[in-house]
């Protein structure tokens, strides 16, 4: 068997000028696929994280009673007591805390011109220990300061749909949860850009008490838990679910993945156009790779002919060239993954950016992940590649009558 | 009398367009174990054909081969790839060592085929190359070894398994002259101190001398099989 192996590896250095561009097309192709996708990886992972941080949280919880009709008044379907439930929530391990959150609607208006908002009300303090950071473009973040004016943040979009700026002032309108239309009037504290155009111009964030003022409730909407990592997401969901059973409500949870729907479309975009340059190596691999075993096997055909006539089992020429060829594509994927790594390191540090993808209004960092799992998937791809490829030189190179091949010139 | 070859009345015709070309004509032949023999005859007399088809490396269309008691015509392709694994040693014309082994590693190749281990293979090989006197060119590849030790090195493949026959076609015809004579003797020694029987074909009379037994062919047709007694050298 060493010697078989033997055999095949000297074989893969014979003619090292064809055996070198060969690896230098098997490389270029690994080395592609990891460059293309760390980047990709770099994107997905950084959108989700950004996903959760932004606010979506690693795990959200509503009543059940949320899901299973709409809301006749804002907030009929809320979770009552929430305070109960977010202790409950903070007794499970890897839990970093719970923010209460209420989305409502409305209008707002600037005393000359209306436009509907998208509202959310937090409780800045958990929403900070939470690092579920707003980041303001202008002016300040939202605080927990009781008193004074309400406060507000809003975006880009809207804000310059109202021609308002930080400081100035806005009246929200909304229904409360008896039905009753009731209106507040709002300081702008900060202008937020999400870097999504649709949401800059409804988007409108106030504190907590200051929703429930507008909306006349104590309920809330859901409560947000963040955890320490978004690895530990299913186990803590795991966890919740019995501990939540014994409240008056019934409760239903969500995990991040769940209500991350843009994220989702993301990564299936991403991971179609991954598959696609895929199949491009596979089958750039393959063709080339057949061409150049078949040359091969022709250059050998008398060495083959004597093999066969020293009694070699036929399948031992159809092994020989197999391990030749796949020798060749786990050299060449060694290779790449090497190279595809110092590149990604080479561009982690060049600082290059790309344009905004759609829907984005700012420049993406251009860096690349270095991701053990698509290096073992690059790899096999191409080794699984060349041994398709040389399944018909080795079968031909089996095939050859003996003494047909010994006369060949 | 039991004979290590029977070649009985074969023929072998290969096609040319719609016609066929016969390259081997009812030839019969039979060869006793330990026999040093030439098969003799002018370029497409039909004697590669001959060689060929005793070392089961090609089918005759009509009559039929023994080998060492097993009528070969009768055996699936794996038995025959097995007996020739087992029971022949090829010297080839143009060489046809593994230009990635060395010479070692090429004489090992019919034990590593047949299963040996590697130590075994090693000791054979070395007695082996030790028997053609190339010992200490072991270790080169065949690129650096001239071409008369490249043949001593086939021969030495040829015999580290202990084949019940060795076939040798055209081996001197890559040769000069006294290459050529020295590896004739190389063989006929080998035959000798070993006991192999030898069977090789040639064009060149003048390395028909030292052979015991010489089969003529002509036009795919044995003319002559002449026996006679050896010239014995100082």
């Amino acid at each position: 068997m060493g010697k078989f192996l033997l055999l095949a590896f000297r074989n893969v250095f014979r003619n090292r000028r064809r055996t070198i561009m060969t690896l230098f097309m098997v490389s270029g192709g690994v080395a592609g696929l990891l460059l293309a996708g760390g980047y990709f990886a770099h994107m997905i992972n950084g959108l989700r994280e950004d996903t959760i941080s932004n606010g979506l949280g690693h795990i959200q919880i509503f009543t059940t009673e949320h899901f299973r009709r709409d809301e006749v008044h804002v907030l009929d379907t809320g979770i009552d007591n929430w305070q109960r439930v977010a202790a409950t929530v903070k007794t499970v391990s890897h839990v970093r805390g719970v923010a209460p959150r209420i989305e409502f609607y409305g209008m707002v208006s600037n005393g000359q011109k209306s436009s509907i908002f998208m509202g959310s009300a937090v409780d800045p303090d958990a929403e900070r220990s939470l690092g579920f950071t707003t980041d303001v473009s202008s002016g300040n973040n939202l605080d927990s300061r009781p008193g004074g004016e309400v406060e507000a943040i809003i975006g880009a979009g809207l804000a310059k749909s109202m021609n308002v700026g930080v400081g100035d002032g806005l009246t929200l309108l909304s229904v409360t949860s008896d039905g009753a239309l009731n209106g507040v009037d709002v300081q702008i504290a900060g202008i937020v850009t999400t870097g999504v155009a649709e949401m800059d111009a409804r988007y409108l964030r106030i504190t907590l008490n200051s929703a429930q003022r507008l909306l006349q409730s104590d309920r809330i909407t859901n409560l947000v838990v963040g955890l320490d990592t978004t690895a530990n997401t299913d186990a803590v969901y795991a966890a919740l679910i019995p501990r939540l059973n014994g409240l008056p409500q019934q409760m239903t949870l969500k995990k991040w993945i769940d209500l991350a729907t843009y994220y989702k479309q993301v990564r299936t975009l991403f991971n179609g156009i991954f598959l696609f340059m895929g199949l491009i190596v596979f089958f750039m691999v393959l063709m080339s790779s057949v061409n150049t075993l078949l040359m091969t096997m022709f250059e050998r055909t008398r060495e083959i002919g004597a093999m066969l006539a020293m009694g070699t089992p036929r399948a031992w020429i159809v092994a020989l060239f197999m391990t030749e060829a796949v020798l060749i594509g786990v050299l060449g994927a060694v290779a790449g993954v090497v190279v595809g790594n110092l590149l990604g390191v080479l561009i982690n540090i060049s600082g290059l950016h790309m344009p905004p993808p759609p829907g984005y209004t700012v420049n993406i960092p251009f860096l690349v992940e270095h991701v053990p799992s698509l290096m073992i998937g690059s790899s096999l791809l191409v080794i699984v590649s060349l041994a398709f490829a040389s399944i018909l030189p080795a079968v031909r190179a089996s095939r050859l009558q003996i003494a047909e091949a010994l006369a060949h010139v | 009398m039991d004979y290590l070859v029977k070649v009985e009345a074969v023929s072998r015709r290969f096609p040319l367009d719609h016609s066929y070309v016969s390259a081997l004509d009812d030839a019969s032949l039979r060869v006793s174990a330990g026999e040093f023999l030439a098969i003799a005859g002018p370029s497409g007399s039909g004697k590669s054909t001959l060689l060929n088809l005793m070392g089961c490396i090609d089918k005759p269309t009509s009559g039929r081969i023994v080998l060492d008691g097993q009528d070969t015509s009768a055996l699936k392709p794996a038995r025959l790839t097995a007996l020739r694994r087992e029971k022949i040693g090829f010297v080839f014309q143009t060489f046809n060592l593994i230009p990635v082994f060395t010479a070692s590693e090429n004489v090992e190749y019919p034990l590593l085929v047949q299963g040996v281990g590697a130590s075994e293979r090693g000791k054979r090989a070395a007695a082996a190359l030790e028997s053609v006197g190339l010992l200490s060119r072991a270790g080169q590849r065949p690129d650096l070894l001239s071409g008369g030790e490249r043949q001593r090195v086939a021969v030495a493949r040829a015999i580290v398994h202990r084949p019940a026959l060795v076939l040798a076609d055209e081996p001197t015809a890559n040769l000069d002259t006294h290459n050529a004579t020295q590896l004739i003797d190389l063989m006929r020694d080998l035959n000798r101190s070993l006991g192999l029987t030898f069977i090789f074909s040639t064009h060149d009379q003048r390395l028909l001398e030292h052979t015991p037994r010489i089969v003529r062919l002509c036009d795919g047709r044995v003319v002559e099989d002449t026996q006679r007694q050896e010239v014995s050298h100082g």
